[in-house]
Formats: C-alpha cells, structure tokens, sequence
C-alpha cells in the first residue's frame, strides 16, 4: 500500500513537472527527477478512464498533449527501429516474436514496455500477424507481472496504474477490432498483470460477452480469405445472389490464353452463370416477341473485394399480358376428390381480425432469368454466355437479346488484384462478418487516434 | 323401448345380389338422386339420424350366402397361402392366383349375369377382411377390381360390359388403374399421357407413361386416364382427362421392371409405357373428356373397404398376440397381468372395433337404392382405419418384443404391409383435406347469407347469436333427440350420445367461426383443416360405434355388453379429443402453436437441413 501510494506520488509530480505552466513552481522537483521520455509520453492521458478528482485537478491535459505527443512519436520511433532493425529481410511471424523477446529479455524491469506494446501493436500488420492470438498474449506477456494488480479496494476504485491499464485495454481492442477472441491464456495473463475487476479484466469479460453471441450473427457469411481463382469466386458469387438451393451454376468458359495463328495472344475471359429451375420455366413462358436484356456491370462487395455480375432480365409485362392460368373448376373445384379442392366456392372473404398481410406497396420489376460473371464485360463474351445458355432454353433464340452494358469496371477486381496494403490492413473490425469495407476504414482510423 | 327395437330392427338395407346388379344396371340412368349427407351435416352442428340409425343389417339369406363364401375362403387363406413365401420371392405363386380365381374372388363384384359373384359392397367388405390377412393379395385383388375393373363395371357400356366383364370375372384377365405419372403423383391434372384421335377417327393413339401402377405387369385390361383434345361449348379447344380400356394386345403397351417395396412385395407394381398404342373409341369409359368424373367416381367407391380389411388384420393380430401374452411369464407373472400390456390390447379390440363399425356403416349406406354420394364417409373411414391400423400393428409387435421384430413372425410383416395404406388411394394428408374442404363447402354454401348479415352488423342477427350463445351458457345439455322418449341410441349408450351430441353442437360452431374467420381463404389453412378433418372423423367414428352398439344391445348380439363398454370407451376418449382440437380451433387459442409450427418448418426447409448447432459445439 505504502508503495503503491508513494508510486501514484511521483506520478503526480511527473505529470507536474511535465507541464510548462507548473514547471516554474515545482522546479526543484524537476530537478530531483529528472523527466525521461517515458515518463513525458505518459502525458497523453487515458481517454476513457476517469482518474481520481485530486489527479485531474492538478493534472494541465491540454498543454501537455501536444508537447507529449510529440515526445511520444520520438520514443515509439525508437522502438519502430527495432522492429525494422530486426525484420530487414523478413517481416514475419518468427521475426515479430524475435523482437518481443529481445525487448523482453534487455532489461528485467522492462522499462519502457507500455511504448514498446503501443509500437508493436502499430506494427502488427505489417508483420501480417494481427490476426494471431498467439502474439497478442506474447504482446501481454511482456507486462511485468503482479506489480501491477491493485491491492486494496481504494487502489482498484481509483484508476491503479492508468497508463498501463489502457495499454492493455488497446491490446485488446485491437484484437476486437480484427475479430480475435481472447482465450483462457490471456485471460490468465490479464489476471496475473492486472489483477480481478481491472480494466482490462473487464475489457476482456466484455468482449467474452460479445464475441460468441454476434459470432453467428450473419446468416450469409463470407469466407474470411475468399477463392484466389476467379471461377471459384464467381461461383461463390452467384452462390450468394442466388440465393437457391435448386439453381445450378454453370462454367461456360474456362479462362485459358491462345496463340492465334498471327502470333497474337488471344486470352479467353471466363464465363460462370446461375439459373435455377424456376428462372428456367419463367423464361420458357416468355413472350418472344418482348426483348430481354443483359445488363451490367451490377457490383457485389465480398468483405473488402467488389465483383462484378450481369443479369439477364426482362422488362415487367404489360397488364393486357398478364394471363391469370384459370383453375378448371373440374380438376380442382369443390367436391374433387382425387385430390382436394384448391379453391372453395365461397363468397366469404377473410375476416379483418384474421388477416395479417402487410399493406406493402409492390413495385413491380421485370424477371431476372440469369446471371453471370465474367472476366471480361464486353458484348462478345457476354454473347457467348447467351449462347451457352441456349442449349437450356431453347426459347432465347427466338427472343431478342438488348445488351444494356454500362461502362463500369470492365475488369474483375478480383481478390488477387485487391491492395491488401496498409491501406486496408486494419480492414475487419471486431467480427468475422463485415459486409461494408468503408465502415472498417472510418472504425480502423477511429482506433488509431 | 320395444318400439325402439322394432325401429332398430326393422329396415333390411341389404338385398340379394340380384338386386344388386339390378341396381348397378339402373345406376347408369340416374334416375334417383339423392344425395346423402350425413357427415356433410354435422358441419352444419345437425345429426341427420335416419342416414345412420339403425346401423345398416343384411337380409338373413344374405348373410347365410356370405357365411357359406365366407368358409371356403378362410380355409383357403389358412392352408393355401403361404404370406411368408409371397413377402420373401416378391412374387404371388400362380397356384395361389389359380385358387383364388377359383373362389371367385377376382369377380366379386361383378354382377352374375357376366360370370361374376354379384355381391354388394357390404358383402364385398366382408370379404376383404379375409383376403387382406396377405396384403400382396388384397392389393393385387383390389387394384383388380376395387379400382381396375370399376370404370368398366359402374360407369361401361352394355357391349364393354358384355366384352370385357366375363374374362375379368374369372381372373382370367386381370385389370389395372392406371392414372399416377411420374410428374404427377396426387396431382392428376398434371397428366401427360396423351391420346390422340386418328384420321379416321376411329382409333386413339395413346402415348405416354404411368407410375406405380398395381398390377401393372399382370394386366391384360387396363383403365387409362390420359389427355385428349375436346372442343367446348364456346367452340374453344382444351385438353380435358378421357378414361379408356386399353388392352395390352392393343399393342404398344410394354411394362417396367416390377418395384421393390417396402410391404405389399408379392403384388405387382411397375411402371406402363403407351407407345402408339391403338385404342377403339368404343373404348372411352363415359364422355370423351369425362374421364375425371370416372376416376373420382372409381377411386371414392374403392376405399371403404380398408376399414373392414383393417378390422380383419387387427382381429387376427389380437388372437395371436394375445396367445403370446397368456403364455409368457416375466418376473412369475403373465405377460397378459400386467397393465401396459393389457393396455394395448384394449387399444387394438377399440380400435378394430370402431373401424367394423365404420366400415359396415359406410359399406351400407353405399348399398342403398340411389346414388349416395359416401365420398367423404369411405375418406374418413380410409384415414381412421389406416393410422389405426399402423399404430395396432405396432402395437401389437410391441406385446412380443424382441420376436416380433424378427421375421418368424408375421408381425414385422404385418407393419410393412400395412404402411401403404396410409399412402395409395389418396394420401391421409389429401383426404384430410378433402374431407374438411367438402364439409367446408357445404357449410358456407348454407351459412354465407347469415355470416355476411352478421358481419355487416345486422341487429336482429347479432342479437340471436347472442342469445343463442347465452342460452348454450346457461342450458349446458344439448338435446338433440338421440336419447330421451324417442331416441334412436340405446339408454346404457346416453353419456356417449350426450358427448357426441355436445360435440355436434360445438363442431357446428366452430365451423361457422372458422368460415366468418377466414371465407373462401380456409382452402390455405391446412392446419386448420387437419383438425377439423380429425374433429368430423372422430364425430362419424362416434356415430358409428353408437349406432352399432345400440343394435347390437337391442337385438342381443353375443358379447353386446363388451361392445357397450367399448363404444362408451371411445366415445368418451373421442370427447376430450375433439374438445380440445375445438378449442385449439379457437382465436387466439393458447393450445395452438400452429405459428410456431410452421416458423419452424419454414426455417429448416429454407436451408434443407436440421439447422441447429451440434450440443458439442463452441463458440469460443
């Protein structure tokens, strides 16, 4: 306790003799302690946690946050050198656990260890290992163990070791932000640094809160690393907008490059449709003298990826068109019994207590009879398509086909092809399932503030 | 009371077969149309009482002849039929076939002009509750002649009769029902089967192919239903169903290989191909373009019968099961001593009790002069006695145990066949369905004028309903006139009178409460019409077994008193049965889960799958 509180003492006077304002008054205290670095960064206080009201009071936030920021740049920069010292040929899972053990074993005390973590974090990405649970307890694992944890319950109502406190409270939040769930290791570690009820133990029972009851969230979800083939993708694609258990998925054309006989290079895009039994006998009943039209590029954002598909659609039937199929009072009237009567005779409608239809306005579309992706969005691949899908119905070839091809992205932006650079590296936020990229833009820069 | 036993005993339904086929030859002229309309009445919460007491009886000559048929033929299914042999090589033996074409149990409806035993129905389902004790011979015999020959025999002309009847009569010819295709299981409308007339316009060509067909490889006849081109009265083309004898030296005609099934093994079932085949146009059953009246008219006359079959099997059951339980001794005791056994066998003497009842009560009403339109009687009968019979059977399985299982005995045996019945002539499902929809029909017909003054909140009828309400809140007992001084059920019988007749009044209710609920819509709620389906069988079950017991008692039949018991028995566990399908009928009804029946049905059919996750799994 004695400890603890001359502890929380000097951090007070840090912060004092940090701030310009102050620096005259208690300058004899600056000399008795000389501010290093660390102790300057320690300036850019916690966010979230309230301090007690003698420490806030005395404590000059708004001037020292610029200056400390600043300092603060300069010592992760130091610990940013070690890890490029360290990873200058590979940037790897080995080589990011190198640099944790070498901070590790440099000094028993581990000065500096709350920099060290904010600049491993930083780099996680970039080592391609932000998604490994294994580091991030490793990461945990460099916090001195049991000085922390707070010993009475004065301690642990006001803010025990704030810095280090929100450092592993950013641990984990980073690994909310990429979908890791904690496992008991690091709940055991939490509980060793910090003790019961702190912060970061919260943190960590929030998210064991969370996590496995919005893991299954999304009944459609995307596969974390999507098909690199572009077939594969497709067929994933067109898996998911048509959404049928029946519709088969067709390769029409395998993607494949010739030498034509001029010594040109003639490569072949590919072709995957979808058409299900349904859009097949809708098609049979279709008008021919109406045209139908191949219409695109339509996007489709598979977790960071945006593909590109094509419908074959109709226009929706004029009324004078539409014929109701009459119900042969013979075949299907009361008193039938080969089977049962599908309709009764009856001039009795349904009661308004009983009738729970919406009143929905429908908007009325045309038949979308197919569809398609493509390597390549152009009016003679696409043709090809129409054509492979006439040996299924027949019909097409007495139907007009309107090629209606905006000028979008021709090219598939497959997931290949996709920057997976730092630009998107803190893509997934929190869970597996993230249809909207540009949200985990705005979510991953919201954390790096 | 001793008038009530004269009315009881007085009208003799049943004639002697000449009349019969002299009532089958009138038949075609249609003279008499009385329509029947027993259970279509209770919709309306009325018991038309002289359609069902006193329980139909056959004249004493009638019933010395059936006994006299009735010998031979059991001493023919007890030595010569070997079921076990039949079930295992999938195949009828022709001695067998041979002896029954003897008895002349392939003509048994066949008027005895063409060669045949000119029975009625009544005697036919006597019958049956002998030959079906091997369900490969029941069901070669009745696809022969309950479905196959029936078009030819009911609805057939002097010379198709003349041609045709004599050589089916002696089994000689065996006849098959071809309607089932491959696209088109209960849903006939969608037959493919086509006939086309020929230039001359004196042929039919007949092309396409039937599933399922019983018999299908042994027939020489067949009735096939199949498409033609009619003209209208509006000078319009349209297709329309045609029903044709087809000959298989007709040509064209060739059969699959036969179907290895589940029970049922010995009978024949296959696929028929019609490839050209020529077929006279003196061989359209009825109208061109009639042929759906035909089908409904053959297959609504062929199904009463499984109650008296289902009786049969059950009968036999009890007796051997019942050999077992009096034998067996577990822990010093005899099987038959303890409760959960003897549990079982009141459940089978109930059951094969009720379905008798049901059956001769139907099987006479059909008997009678006119045209009685049973349908929804022989439906109803077909429902009750195939689940019965499924669940006795398994039943009775269950006494014996680890033997009944095994192919020793006859009981696996038994179960397999004996699951068909719930399927072939119209699923339980689509009769269900028919049945409450008829009834439906029937009811709104009557009822649309009331409920629609009701719903434009006319006084004078809001006021009755109110006070008809109140007076059934302040007077509970429902009289209507079953019991009392001019009764028709006998007095040992009035609680069940009084509980069926409860039943009627609160069945009439409910059905115009669903009607003003959901209209001409009720078509879409199935799960509505299951239960009234359930609620109207129970009620003709009811009607049955009261009126058969009170025969029974007034005349003094052996053992009337165990039918009395019986009769009681049901009627009572039928009341709080259909008490609570009424109430689950009730708005708002917290015994209805129907919501949730179909939430959880259309989760799992979206993915085609048992969606749940495993109980081992983990989320984190």
């Amino acid at each position: 306790m004695n400890s603890a509180r001359r502890l929380l003492q000097t951090q007070y006077f840090r912060c004092l003799a940090a701030a310009p304002n102050y620096r005259a008054s208690v300058q004899h205290v600056v000399f008795a302690h000389p501010p290093r670095r660390t102790s300057l960064s320690q300036l850019q206080w916690p966010r979230s946690f309230h301090g007690s009201p003698g420490c806030s009071q005395n404590r000059p936030v708004t001037t020292a946050v610029g200056q400390g920021g600043e300092k603060k740049e300069k010592s992760l920069v130091t610990y940013d050198e070690l890890f490029e010292q360290v990873a200058r040929d590979a940037k790897s899972k080995a080589t990011f656990n190198r640099v944790v053990d070498i901070f590790s074993k440099r000094d028993v005390r581990r000065r500096g260890h709350v920099e060290f973590i904010y600049a491993a974090l930083k780099k996680m990405p970039e080592f391609g290992v932000e998604r490994d649970i294994a580091v991030y307890n490793k990461l945990l694992d460099v916090f001195p163990k049991e000085v922390l944890v707070a010993r009475n319950f004065i301690q642990r109502m006001f803010n025990h070791y704030p810095r280090q406190q929100e450092c592993g409270v950013q641990v984990l939040e980073q690994m909310e932000n990429y979908g890791i769930m904690p496992n008991v290791e690091t709940k055991v570690l939490l509980v060793q640094i910090f003790g019961d009820k702190s912060h970061p133990v919260r943190k960590y029972q929030r998210l064991m809160y969370w996590f496995p009851k919005f893991k299954h969230a999304n009944p459609f979800p995307v596969p974390r690393d999507l098909p690199q083939d572009p077939v594969d993708l497709a067929r994933l694609s067109l898996g998911r907008i048509a959404n049928d258990l029946d519709s088969t998925t067709t390769v029409y054309q395998m993607p494949s490059t010739d030498l034509s006989e001029t010594g040109e290079e003639i490569s072949l895009p590919h072709i995957v449709g979808t058409q299900s039994p349904d859009q097949r006998s809708l098609l049979a009943k279709h008008n021919p003298s109406r045209p139908v039209f191949v219409e695109g590029p339509l996007p489709l954002w598979l977790r960071g990826t945006c593909v590109y598909y094509y419908v074959l659609r109709a226009d929706p039937p004029p009324p004078e068109e539409k014929v109701e199929e009459p119900c042969d009072p013979e075949l299907f009237g009361p008193g039938q019994s080969i089977f049962y009567p599908l309709v009764v005779d009856l001039a009795l409608d349904r009661d308004l207590g009983d009738d729970y239809s919406f009143d929905v306005d429908d908007v009325e579309e045309g038949v979308v009879y197919a569809m398609c992706m493509t390597g390549q969005g152009d009016q003679a691949t696409l043709g090809r398509w129409i054509s492979g899908l006439q040996e299924t119905n027949p019909i097409l070839g007495q139907i007009p086909t309107l090629f209606r091809l905006e000028s979008g992205p021709r090219e598939l932006q497959g997931a290949s092809e996709t920057p997976r650079g730092p630009d998107i590296e803190a893509e997934p936020r929190t869970m597996e399932h993230e249809p909207f990229p540009e949200e985990e833009h705005q979510h991953s820069q919201g954390m790096k503030q | 009371s001793s008038g009530q036993l004269r009315r009881l005993a007085a009208p003799h339904v049943g004639r002697s077969e000449k009349v019969t086929s002299r009532i089958q030859l009138q038949r075609r002229f249609r003279t008499d149309c009385r329509s029947l309309a027993y259970a279509k009445d209770l919709f309306l919460g009325k018991v038309n009482k002289a359609e069902v007491f006193p329980y139909p009886e056959i004249g004493n000559e009638e019933l010395e002849e059936i006994n006299q048929l009735v010998a031979p033929v059991e001493k023919f299914f007890a030595e010569d039929v070997d079921s076990k042999l039949i079930d295992h090589e999938a195949t009828i033996p022709s001695e067998t076939l041979k002896g029954l074409k003897e008895l002349g149990l392939f003509g048994i409806q066949i008027p005895e002009e063409y060669g045949g035993l000119g029975l009625s129905n009544t005697m036919y389902a006597r019958l049956g509750e002998i030959f079906c004790l091997d369900g490969s011979i029941a069901v070669t015999l009745a696809a022969h002649q309950a479905i196959g020959l029936k078009g030819i025999l009911m609805l057939g002309t002097e010379e198709q009769k003349t041609k045709y009847l004599p050589r089916l009569a002696t089994g000689e010819h065996i006849a098959a029902f071809c309607l089932t295709e491959p696209g088109s299981g209960s849903d006939a409308a969608s037959i493919q089967t086509r006939a086309t007339l020929t230039e001359d316009g004196k042929h039919y060509l007949l092309n396409g192919s039937k599933f399922w067909i019983s018999n299908g490889g042994l027939a020489e006849i067949m009735t096939v239903f199949a498409r033609t081109e009619v003209v209208d009265k509006d000078g319009q083309k349209k297709d329309k169903i045609t029903a044709f004898i087809v000959e298989r030296a007709f040509g064209g005609v060739t059969s699959g290989k036969p179907e290895d099934k589940l029970g049922i093994r010995g009978s024949n079932t296959c696929e028929v191909t019609f490839e050209d085949t020529k077929v006279p146009v003196e061989n359209v059953i009825g109208e061109v373009g009639g042929g759906f009246k035909v089908a409904m008219n053959i297959l609504n006359s062929g199904r009463f019968s499984m109650g008296s079959a289902s009786a049969g099997i059950i009968k036999t059951l009890i007796g051997l099961a019942a050999e077992y339980a009096g034998t067996r001794k577990q822990f010093n005791r005899r099987l038959s001593e303890f409760g959960m056994i003897q549990d079982k066998f009141a459940l089978m003497a109930q059951n094969a009790f009720v379905m008798e009842s049901m059956a001769y009560l139907t099987a006479g009403m059909m008997d009678r002069p006119g045209l009685p339109d049973c349908s929804v009687e022989a439906a109803m009968v077909k429902v009750f006695s195939s689940e019965g019979l499924w669940i006795c059977v398994s039943e009775a399985l269950q006494v014996l145990g680890g033997l009944g299982y095994t192919k020793n005995f006859p009981y696996e045996r038994y179960l397999r066949d004996s699951r068909i019945l719930l399927i072939f002539e119209g699923t339980n499902e689509i009769l269900r369905m028919y049945i409450a929809l008829t009834g439906m029909q029937y009811a709104g017909r009557i009822l649309t004028g009331k409920i629609k003054e009701m719903k434009k909140g006319n006084v004078g009828v809001v006021f009755e309903l109110l006070g008809k309400k109140l007076r059934d809140s302040v007077v509970k007992t429902v009289d209507l006139g079953l019991t009392g001084n001019n009764g028709v059920v006998h007095p040992s019988l009035t609680e069940s009178a009084k509980k069926f007749e409860e039943n009627v009044v609160f069945f009439g209710s409910t059905v115009e409460n669903l009607l003003y609920r959901y209209g001409k819509t009720i078509v879409d709620e199935q799960l509505v019409l299951k239960r009234v389906a359930d609620v109207l069988i129970n009620l003709y079950a009811m009607t049955a077994v009261l009126s058969r017991a009170s025969r029974s008692i007034s005349i003094g039949l052996r053992n009337h008193d165990h039918e009395v018991l019986l009769a009681n028995n049901f009627c009572s566990e039928a009341y709080f049965k259909n008490n609570y399908l009424m109430t689950q009928l009730q708005k708002n009804s917290p015994e209805n889960n129907d919501a949730n029946i179909k939430k959880i049905a259309m989760d799992i059919l979206e993915k085609r799958a048992y969606i749940c996750s495993h109980p081992l799994d983990r989320t984190f």
